[in-house]
């Protein structure tokens, strides 16, 4: 049965390729132009979260200098900054981005198993994105509940949008869940029925699997937001109590009793940890190959790495409560997730080394993308580290609600895989225009970005450690045991942080003027081995492999081989003879 | 090569930084030493990594960056150096995670002779609570909360007769006694933190969390709220003044006792009236104010307000500042009524007065005030300024608007609410300077005035 | 061409059976796919996983609100009951929809079975069948809902016999369970259609009879689990 499959996909090409302009680029099936669009939406949103950090910014460092924001403007702010970030843009772009991108290129298919479907998970995100945009217009504006949504505070009033800010809000993320869901659904369906012949699981390069891991991981994480979103709702609009227990909301009795607001943290954070998960695997996937390639190496110690990915998302399931050890649940708990979160540090740790013992003996080509690779291991090690303090469990409580985790999260998932979203693209521009970007712009953007932005981070944790707390409007000189010079390196961190914002402008510029005025980048600049780079024209054409479809003969990682006339070998090159052995790799079939 | 060179910088300077920030942990206060202990050992052990590993990367860049004729080496896996670092990181983790448990284990078993002290979280203040003689605390319950049970009190429980009831945010605690936190919320999350406690609980609506500790040391520590609770979370504010036993149990029975609050007579208006007579020279027979004397109007203003204030004249919290003139012209008045008593019947004959409707004096953009008032202000002093007991908030709509022109100027100047002990001053005066400016201030009060009726 | 590939190196064909943990491994991980199924078929199993957890995350919060309200919970069985001629039989209703149910389940098998035989018709009316009994169920649905709300004055946000939690869980879940059920009828009604106008048959699969069976034995299995939770606890 499954042959019939992969042979009806090889006549596919001949059939339905589009003519119209609407259907080829608008209303399109490509998951080549799918993944456009969907990176588009999301960068374009990623840019209003960047201003929104702006004004953030521009309170925390300059409170009474620039008056622009009042206290609801600053908390509505946080909430949509955080929650775009990681949800509309991040997930967004990792997933329906590149995923959309890269899982059929590298895995050999013409394109996802259900393209229609796939085509309206990008629409119906779309919507989200809009449904989202319009909580900025609604009485009372967007919800400032924090990202994190707690109730009862989230539906009383005294927080800003308590009614139709946060309504929209869990609307759009349910829309959110059903886009991702369709496109989920073909991402992972896609990498386990239809990879070409030859292409093993034990064979994809780590992008697929990090994207593959983290859209399971989707998949098996959002059902409990999308149930908390509705139960949430329907104590706003219809006034049940699953989450409110009775309550006096500023001196009025409320008609709610007997809920449970713990309940929604549990539903929230169960998703809420494998969510930073699924932005961080396919970054961690992602960066494997990028350093591979540019280091002309083999990514070292795969077998290993398929496996923490694969462990880093089972484990990424029973942490959750690590969000939680002060929220007022039995402290029983503590112990056993401050064990298991800390065990999720031994399968990330493997991948750290493995990805520096890429470079180790590698040769090491210092391209603008390798930079950003290299940048993410820095700042990721750095943020994950101090992910551990907030793991374990004790040394959790001064520091929770504090800027140590803000510091914390802004570094490990707000600059690393940040970084390697900027890699990668500079890395597939060429394979997606047929164009290079420019390197001189992309070294200079790397470089303000990479340590303009561990300015911002670094000096966050030492406030966070004296005890400022975070989600605050502004620091009253009446608390005691701030400094005068805390709010002195507030500023500076504000500083930092417009330079980097504007820094991201030589990106967006590049993007833009790349496209015309771009070197002409060839089938596969970066001489690598993966099958993206070996399709028969660039940019790929619908259906991609042309008449046939690949065939690969060896795993993805084949760089400089021992007697090899290249110093790499396209997976789907035929096998020679005289090869060494060895399990999987090398030249064997 | 520069690459290296910055990573090599960046781990040197991250290091420096670390050494040489003024910021670091505020100096303890409490028994959870042990906490610091397990973040050292924590930043020893991921210190360690962070230099090695990265100053490796560094040497690995430089080592093996691209030159004419290098070939990468082709070594897909080694088992055993894959191994190795998998059981060297364990034991890093272990090394951690031990000492990190052990501490927790401590603060999950509460010490038996740990006195008990309840915290009353709402939005945006703190209120405590201490059992009496009998050392338990009386039956509380949600649905029992009003303006006149703000504790919420279960009249018919016996034990709680004795309970002494805080209504201030400043909370006093006898040094070197092991205390156990009972944390309540009235509405949503809080969080009760004091930094140099370094434990901390968020507070649940619906249940009862704890935590506990043993200060160590007298001083007065700020009480931050750190669980996100709505607009006015960051100003949500308290004080732990730790003192010695004695200090202390003086303190504590200057609090009143929930039996004898309940056993207080309601003021009485004839009483009043006489009490009262001095005031009318300033603010009118009416209380209808007067702004030839900035005396404002009094009538028509929630008595839980008027208490609070005649009570901070009296005590020196209002009017401190050598700038607030009229504040201070208002001191010897409000030290002429001898106690509660006499404060409650004045309150209650004022009540007594017609609530007549001040002519505006204040003018500007009531379009513009609307906006600043409907995002702001309303959040604390209800939607149609009628006030709102539970912030603590007075009552906008009819009262003198130029007088509320001048207070708002003086939170603004931190002439009003500068006070270490004017709590709700402090959190309007933070909000005041929300406003962008005089005009700002005009617009608001114009458009409050268009609420009354 | 893919004969061709095959040629060159059949061992890509089928992964060898090697025994053990490794085995499996090599199973899963052979070329192309992972699995022996269609692409709908494989794709509707990850979805009814994906729809597990949702119905998880529903009735463990129906647990835990169950446990957390302050009010006595209302006795299901006195609640469900039906007056039958004067006489109060409990949990009759529910009886009788879970056995439309579960014989929905049946002729869905049955369906199946005579779709792989290619059996236009018999599949047809099958499916028919099948979608009926779900409408009758959703229907019994419908008519328990108003009992509830007007006979016994039911509300989301609370109810005369207790617990708020315990109206506003039943309406939630119960009511998700429903939209389920109404889907797969629809889904059920346009495969029919298309078995009839003899869509599969050129397309040479029937395999779509069988993924809406998957997920209509998946729906009955769901309700299975609603009803011990709310009628039997
Ligand atoms: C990409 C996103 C991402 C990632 C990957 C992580 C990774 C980790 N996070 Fe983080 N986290 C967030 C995003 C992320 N986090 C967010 C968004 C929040 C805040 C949400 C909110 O409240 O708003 C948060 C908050 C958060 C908390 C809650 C803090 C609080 O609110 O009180 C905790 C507590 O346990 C925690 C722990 C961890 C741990 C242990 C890891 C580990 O996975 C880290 C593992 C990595 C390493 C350990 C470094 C590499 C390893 C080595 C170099 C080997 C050598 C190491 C040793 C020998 C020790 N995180
Ligand atoms: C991916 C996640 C992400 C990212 C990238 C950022 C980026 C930034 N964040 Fe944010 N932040 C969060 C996630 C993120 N943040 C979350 C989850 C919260 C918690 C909210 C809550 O408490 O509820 C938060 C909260 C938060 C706070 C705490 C507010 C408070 O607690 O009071 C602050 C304060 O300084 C802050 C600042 C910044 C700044 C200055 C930037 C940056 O602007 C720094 C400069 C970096 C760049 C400009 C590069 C970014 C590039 C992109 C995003 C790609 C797309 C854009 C282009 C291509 C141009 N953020
Ligand atoms: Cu109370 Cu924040
Ligand atoms: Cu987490």
């Amino acid at each position: 049965m499954s042959f019939i499959a992969i042979a009806d996909r090889d006549q596919e090409h001949v059939l339905h390729e589009p003519q119209s302009f609407i259907r080829k680029y608008v209303w399109s099936q490509d998951h080549k132009v799918i993944a456009i669009q969907y990176a588009a939406v999301a960068i374009s949103i990623g840019v209003l979260a960047v201003v929104m950090s702006m004004m953030m910014r521009l309170q925390l460092g300059f409170p009474d200098t620039f008056s622009l924001i009042e206290p609801e403007r600053y908390y509505q702010f946080i909430t949509m900054h955080g929650m775009i970030m990681v949800i509309y843009l991040l997930t967004a772009l990792f997933l329906g981005g590149f995923g959309n991108l890269l899982i059929p290129l590298m895995c050999g298919a013409r394109d996802m198993v259900f393209p229609y479907m796939n085509m309206l998970s990008f629409w119906v995100y779309l919507l989200a994105v809009l449904v989202l945009l319009a909580g900025l217009f609604a009485p009372g504006g967007p919800t400032g509940a924090g990202w994190t949504l707690y109730p009862p505070q989230s539906v009383l009033p005294g927080t800003p949008g308590a009614t139709w800010g946060v309504i929209l809000m869990l609307v759009s993320l349910a829309i959110f869940i059903v886009a991702f869901t369709m496109g989920g659904l073909n991402y992972v369906t896609t990498v386990l029925q239809a990879r070409c012949s030859g292409m093993t699981l034990m064979r994809m390069p780590l992008s697929v699997w990090g994207i593959f891991t983290a859209s399971v991981l989707g998949l098996l994480a959002f059902p409990a937001l999308f149930v908390s979103a509705i139960m949430m709702l329907l104590d706003n609009v219809v006034g049940t109590s699953f989450f409110m227990p009775a309550i006096v909301s500023l001196g009025e009795q409320t008609n709610y009793s007997g809920g449970s607001p713990l309940l929604f943290q549990h539903l929230f954070w169960f998703f809420g940890h494998p969510e930073v998960y699924i932005v961080a695997l396919p970054a961690f996937g992602v960066v494997s190959d990028l350093l591979s390639t540019h280091a002309r190496k083999n990514i070292f110690g795969y077998r290993m790495m398929v496996w923490a990915i694969l462990a880093i998302g089972c484990l990424s399931f029973v942490v959750w409560a690590h969000h939680m050890y002060i929220s007022g649940m039995n402290p029983y708990f503590g112990f056993f997730f401050a064990t298991t979160t800390l065990i999720i540090a031994v399968p990330t740790a493997i991948k750290v080394y493995n990805w520096i013992l890429t470079i180790w003996r590698g040769d090491v080509h210092l391209t603008t993308p390798m930079l950003f690779a290299i940048g993410f291991i820095f700042t990721f090690i750095n943020g994950g580290l101090t992910g551990l303090f907030l793991g374990n469990v004790t040394v959790d409580v001064p520091l929770s609600g504090t800027y140590f985790v803000v510091a914390h999260f802004h570094m490990v998932m707000g600059v690393s895989p940040v970084l390697v979203v900027f890699g990668a693209i500079y890395h597939w521009y060429p394979k997606v225009t047929g164009r290079m970007l420019n390197e001189t712009l992309g070294k200079a953007h790397f470089w303000i970005t990479f340590l303009g932005a561990y300015a911002i981070f670094l000096p966050m944790h030492y406030l966070g450690i004296m005890g400022v707390p975070r989600r605050y409007y502004a620091y009253p000189e009446s608390i005691d045991f701030i400094p005068a010079s805390a709010a002195e390196l507030n500023q500076w961190i504000s500083v930092a942080a417009m330079i980097v914002a504007a820094a991201q402008l030589l990106f967006l510029f590049n993007v833009f003027w790349s496209l015309r005025h771009g070197a002409p980048s060839g089938p596969n600049p970066w001489r690598a081995t993966t099958l993206e780079w070996q399709t028969p024209d660039t940019p790929p054409k619908h259906g991609n492999w042309g008449k046939q479809l690949p065939v690969v003969h060896r795993w993805a990682y084949d760089y400089n081989v021992p007697g090899a006339a290249e110093d790499f070998i396209p997976q789907n090159a035929p096998p020679m003879e005289d090869a060494p052995k060895g399990r999987d790799h090398g030249v064997k079939a | 090569m520069v690459l290296a060179g910055a990573l090599v910088l960046l781990v040197i300077g991250t290091v420096l930084f670390h050494f040489l920030s003024p910021w670091w942990l505020t100096p303890i206060a409490s028994n959870w030493d042990t906490i610091d202990e397990t973040m050292h050992v924590t930043f020893w052990v991921t210190g360690v990594v962070f230099v090695s590993v990265n100053l490796f990367l560094a040497y690995a860049i430089v080592r093996y960056r691209h030159r004419k004729g290098l070939k990468a080496h082709y070594e897909p896996e080694n088992r055993k150096l894959e191994w190795g670092l998998t059981i060297a990181t364990s034991v890093g983790i272990a090394a951690m995670l031990a000492p990190g448990l052990a501490v927790w284990a401590r603060f999950v078993t509460v010490p038996e002779d740990a006195s008990l002290v309840e915290v009353l979280g709402q939005q945006w203040s703190w209120s405590y609570r201490f059992p009496g003689a009998d050392g338990r605390l009386g039956k509380s319950d949600t649905r029992l909360i009003s303006v006149d049970n703000p504790f919420g009190m279960s009249p018919d429980d016996p034990v709680g007769e004795d309970d002494v009831l805080v209504s201030s945010p400043e909370l006093h605690l006898p040094v070197g006694k092991p205390v156990k936190f009972e944390l309540r919320s009235k509405d949503v999350n809080h969080q009760f933190a004091v930094p140099q406690f370094r434990m901390k609980m968020d507070l649940v609506p619906g249940m009862v969390t704890y935590f506990w500790l043993t200060p160590t040391r007298t001083g007065e520590f700020d009480a931050l709220c750190e669980q996100l609770c709505g607009t006015a979370h960051f100003a949500m504010r308290g004080r732990v003044v730790v003192q010695e036993e004695d200090e202390f149990k003086t303190w504590l029975a200057g609090q009143p006792t929930y039996g004898a609050a309940r056993a207080e007579i309601a003021g009485d208006p004839a009483a009043g009236r006489t009490s009262f007579a001095p005031c009318t020279n300033c603010h009118g027979a009416q209380a209808e104010g007067d702004r030839e004397l900035n005396a404002p109007k009094l009538s028509g203003q929630a008595a839980w307000y008027l208490a609070r204030q005649l009570n901070d004249f009296r005590n020196g919290v209002r009017g401190a500042h050598q700038d607030d003139v009229y504040g201070k012209q208002m001191i010897p008045f409000a030290s002429m009524l001898a106690d509660q008593a006499n404060i409650r019947n004045v309150v209650a004959y004022i009540a007594t007065l017609p609530d007549e409707r001040p002519e505006s004096t204040v003018f500007g953009d009531p379009a513009r005030g609307r906006r600043i008032y409907e995002t702001t202000c309303s959040t604390c002093h209800g939607g149609s300024a009628q006030g709102v007991w539970s912030t603590h908030a007075p009552r906008l709509a009819n009262m003198s608007d130029w007088y509320m022109q001048r207070q708002l100027e003086n939170f603004r100047a931190g002439i009003r609410g500068s006070h270490r002990q004017d709590y709700y001053g402090a959190q309007m005066s933070s909000i005041a300077r929300t406003l962008a400016d005089e005009r700002a201030a005009a617009d608001v009060l114009d458009y409050i005035h268009t609420l009354g009726q | 061409m893919n004969q061709s590939a095959l040629a060159e190196n059949p061992s890509l064909a089928a992964p060898g059976a090697t025994p053990g943990l490794r085995g499996v491994v090599a199973d899963w991980s052979a070329d192309k796919q992972a699995f022996a199924a269609p692409w709908g078929k494989a794709m509707m199993w990850i979805f009814l996983l994906s729809d597990t957890f949702v119905f998880t995350c529903f009735l463990t919060s129906y647990m835990n609100v169950r446990i957390s309200t302050t009010e006595p919970w209302p006795n299901a069985s006195e609640v469900f009951a039906l007056a039958v001629g004067g006489a109060h039989i409990p949990l009759l209703l529910i009886a009788i929809m879970t056995f439309v149910l579960i014989t929905s389940s049946g002729t869905m098998a049955m369906a199946v079975n005579f779709g792989y035989r290619r059996d236009r018709k018999r599949t047809a009316r099958l499916l028919f069948a099948t979608a009926a009994l779900g409408l009758t169920f959703v229907g019994m649905q419908a008519f328990e809902w108003t009992k509830l709300i007007v006979e016994e004055g039911v509300r989301p946000w609370g109810n005369p016999m207790g617990a708020a939690q315990f109206g506003s869980t039943f309406f939630m879940i119960t009511g998700f369970h429903g939209l389920h059920v109404s889907a797969g009828v629809v889904y059920l009604i346009v495969v029919a259609m298309r078995v009839l106008s003899g869509f599969y048959d050129r397309k040479g699969a029937y395999e779509t009879v069988e993924v809406a069976g998957l997920y209509w034995h998946f729906v009955d299995l769901v309700w299975v689990f609603i009803f011990a939770f709310f009628y039997l606890w």
